[in-house]
């Protein structure tokens, strides 16, 4: 008999009840085979099955706790946009995933690849109000590339590769999805494999364009008299400086960039000739009115960038190189349009084109820098007395950092002088919220590209009304050690928008002053050290002890409080109607 | 202002109806109707919207936007004349005593509609058709008492010789009704 009972409980214990991992386990498994390396976050009610298997994972996937998910949205894009690679972003159902609506939406017009992962209540509770329940797929519909929502454990591989999948191809984009509670906790009923999506049926971006759209390009940009290449943001997420620079070298085309086409070719190259758009250099806006083919590449037209379309470059031919179709023809009409990645594409076209040399041409676009350098550049630079200019900060930030850093700016006066006055040597070096213009964006952003970018130095430029939106940042950046470099450029004022009060609205200064805190105070409060710089002749120390601070450092520099932005295209008029003051 | 009809092929998910039709009110397009069903291949929605707009150029843009959504398959845009399509509408009508009589040999051979439904003092007449007959028809019966009126929205397919479903990427491997 005793011999049978020893023997009885391991029969028992052989027999096969197949138990499989969990949603939260499943989707850890999931983020490790994607390669997913950091994930920018904040925890909360709906969320925590995933936060206690993250628990297990902390040796594998770095998790940094942001202090409002908002800023965890701008981490994941400023961590993206100096990878190349989705920013991921984890939060929870309701409010936390309402915070991370601005950063999607940014990220979404911006071309930012980005999965955010979002926990919502359980299946059961769905549509009942439930404690911290909102409609985030309603709500984040129109400003995702695509979204979805898991309700059982089976279903995470297979989403989450698509989520990264669609993410990181084609023109980039945010991808959110919705994992509710219940898909968290439930078993698998099967064993976790993960394959990585290369394909889905009814998404198929095309990658390398059609030849008979490539040779017809050719042959406008062969018989161009003022060809005039326009570059975006396009270039360089498809990481084709090399191919670029090549193309307008054998062409002799003269490149200007858009705003966030910044820092895809060297400022000192001989081709470059400036950036376009509202605030964008005097020559590059002006010359567009001249030029016979336009060579746009990965870029959209933005308003900013042509001003009233209807009046934009009426007698120029149009070639458009853009891997999104539905970007063709949608502002401007594109004669020659070449739908693909810019990579591919001017690998494609680089045989077919001539070589050439727009020496007078190019020197056409020099007249107008001497024009600008007259009226602007050289009067900003050289200013003898008063309060420091910020077009002085940022070129000496240039000249100290040898234009290799990564500049993280906000949104307003700021951002446009950063963009003015930096010389960027490196691509990848201009991180900042172009078509949302997101006031808030730059701090945790540069956090964010700073994790993503640990060999290089990042500046943050921010405004004293931006820093205020998303302060609480400085938090994430002390306790993860990241030694990000801030500046805010203080002129006490909503600049930009003050800007255009005493511009368009006869000075009547509506609601654009403030009274602000010590920024100083408040960093040091964070355990950040900082300091203010108001004197010109401190502004190189100031600079360099920034600059040479082990770990991250606030420099508040007090700037001329009413400074304008030029040259300025004033919303509506054409770009020819730029103005120098 | 130009009729069209815009056919668009998805995969059938949850939400897709809303995704479509956000971009329509994003540009303030205003729908004049929609239908949506399984077509011929398992798995794949048909949704037919009919719009009226004065650009071309703004339609084409909206298509394309259209195109974009992840789950869509294709989408094509008509005029009138490059489809056939039609419409359906059911009219109640009131027979109480006392009414007037309704003249079913008019009704059927002239307006090529028929009652579908007597109930004890109405009747349901459904009438097919593209919105001009359906018009001509409401204003003959409508010297009746109308109860109830409604209207499908369109349903269309196109003139060329293919079918439509030919234009799906090619490696589906849809499963076809019988």
């Amino acid at each position: 008999m005793e011999a049978i009972a020893s023997v009885m409980p391991e029969v028992i214990e052989t027999i096969p009840v197949p138990t499989y991992i969990n949603g939260s386990h499943a989707l850890m498994q999931a983020l490790v085979a994607e390669g997913v390396e950091t994930i920018f976050g904040y925890p909360g009610g709906a969320i925590m099955p995933v936060y206690d298997a993250l628990y297990d994972f902390q040796e594998r996937i770095n998790h940094i706790l942001v202090r409002h998910e908002q800023g965890a949205g701008h981490a994941a894009e400023g961590y993206a946009r100096v990878t190349g690679r989705a920013g991921v972003c984890l939060v929870t159902s309701g409010p936390g995933a309402t915070n991370l609506v601005t950063a999607i939406a940014d990220a979404l017009i911006d071309s930012t690849p980005m999965v955010c992962i979002v926990g919502q209540v359980a299946k059961k509770l769905l549509g009942t109000d439930a404690f911290q329940e909102a409609d985030v797929m309603g709500v984040t519909m129109p400003i995702t590339k695509w979204n979805y929502q898991i309700t059982s454990a089976d279903e995470v591989p297979d989403i989450i590769s698509k989520a990264f999948y669609i993410a990181q191809s084609g023109r980039p984009g945010p991808v959110l999805i919705d994992i509710t509670k219940s898909a968290q906790l439930e078993l698998m009923t099967k064993p976790f494999t993960y394959e990585r999506c290369q394909t889905i049926i009814s998404y198929k971006p095309r990658r390398i364009p059609k030849q008979e759209q490539v040779e017809a390009a050719a042959q406008l940009i062969n018989n161009a008299k003022k060809p005039y290449l326009l570059v975006g943001h396009g270039v360089q997420i498809a990481k084709a400086e090399e191919e670029l620079k090549a193309f307008a070298e054998k062409t002799g085309i003269p490149v200007a960039t858009t705003l966030l086409g910044q820092s895809t070719i060297s400022t000192d190259h001989p081709l470059y000739v400036g950036w376009l758009g509202m605030h964008g250099n005097y020559g590059p806006n002006v010359m567009t009115d001249e030029a016979d083919i336009i060579i746009a590449i990965g870029m959209r037209f933005d308003d900013r960038v042509t001003g009233d379309a209807s009046k934009y470059i009426k007698q120029a031919k149009v070639v458009h190189i853009e891997i999104d179709p539905s970007e063709i023809d949608k502002i401007i009409h594109a004669d020659a349009p070449v739908v693909g990645d810019a990579k591919e594409a001017l690998k494609a076209l680089l045989p077919l084109v001539h070589p050439n040399d727009h020496t007078i041409w190019r020197n056409e676009f020099r007249k107008y820098d001497a024009i600008e350098n007259e009226a602007i550049t050289i009067p900003t630079l050289n200013t003898p007395s008063g309060k420091i200019r910020m077009g002085e900060v940022i070129d000496m930030l240039s000249r100290k950092t040898k234009g290799e850093a990564v500049l993280v700016t906000d949104v307003g006066q700021h951002q446009m002088m950063a963009s003015r006055y930096y010389q960027f040597r490196r691509p990848n070096s201009l991180v900042t919220s172009g078509g949302m213009g997101t006031m808030g964006f730059a701090l945790p952003a540069a956090f964010g590209a700073q994790v993503g970018a640990p060999d290089r130095q990042v500046v943050a430029i921010i405004g004293d009304g931006c820093f205020q939106m998303t302060l609480q940042e400085l938090g994430t950046i002390v306790q993860n050690k990241q030694p990000v470099k801030a500046i805010i450029l203080n002129n006490n004022f909503l600049g930009m928008v003050r800007q255009w009060q005493q511009l368009f609205h006869e000075r009547r200064y509506s609601f654009v002053e403030l009274q602000n805190p010590d920024f100083i105070t408040i960093a040091r409060g964070f355990g950040m050290d900082g300091q203010t710089c108001s004197e010109r002749e401190n502004l190189s120390t100031a600079l360099d002890t920034m600059l040479n601070h082990d770990g991250p450092f606030l420099l508040e520099v007090i700037v001329e409080t009413e400074e304008n932005v030029f040259p300025m295209v004033p919303a509506g008029t054409s770009v020819s109607q730029i103005r120098l003051k | 202002m130009t009729t069209y009809t815009i056919c668009i092929f998805t995969e059938n998910t949850i939400g897709l109806l809303n995704r479509i039709t956000i971009i329509f009110t994003r540009r303030r397009i205003n729908i004049e109707s929609l239908t949506v069903s399984e077509t011929e291949r398992k798995g794949v929605s048909r949704f037919t919207i009919v719009i009226k707009h004065e650009s071309r150029e703004e339609v084409e843009k909206l298509v394309r936007q259209i195109r974009k959504i992840v789950e869509v398959l294709a989408v094509f845009g008509y005029l009138n004349d490059e489809i056939v399509y039609n419409e359906i509408a059911l009219f109640k009508i009131s027979t109480t005593l006392g009414n007037k009589p309704l003249d079913v040999e008019t009704i059927n051979q002239q307006y090529k509609a028929w009652v579908v439904y007597w109930g004890l003092d109405y009747v349901v007449i459904e009438k097919t058709g593209n919105d001009t007959e359906i018009f001509e028809f409401f204003n003959y019966i409508k010297r009746h008492d109308i109860l109830e009126f409604v209207r499908s929205g369109r349903v269309a397919v196109g003139k060329t010789e293919k079918g439509l479903v030919e234009y799906l990427p090619e490696e589906a491997e849809w499963e076809h009704y019988m």
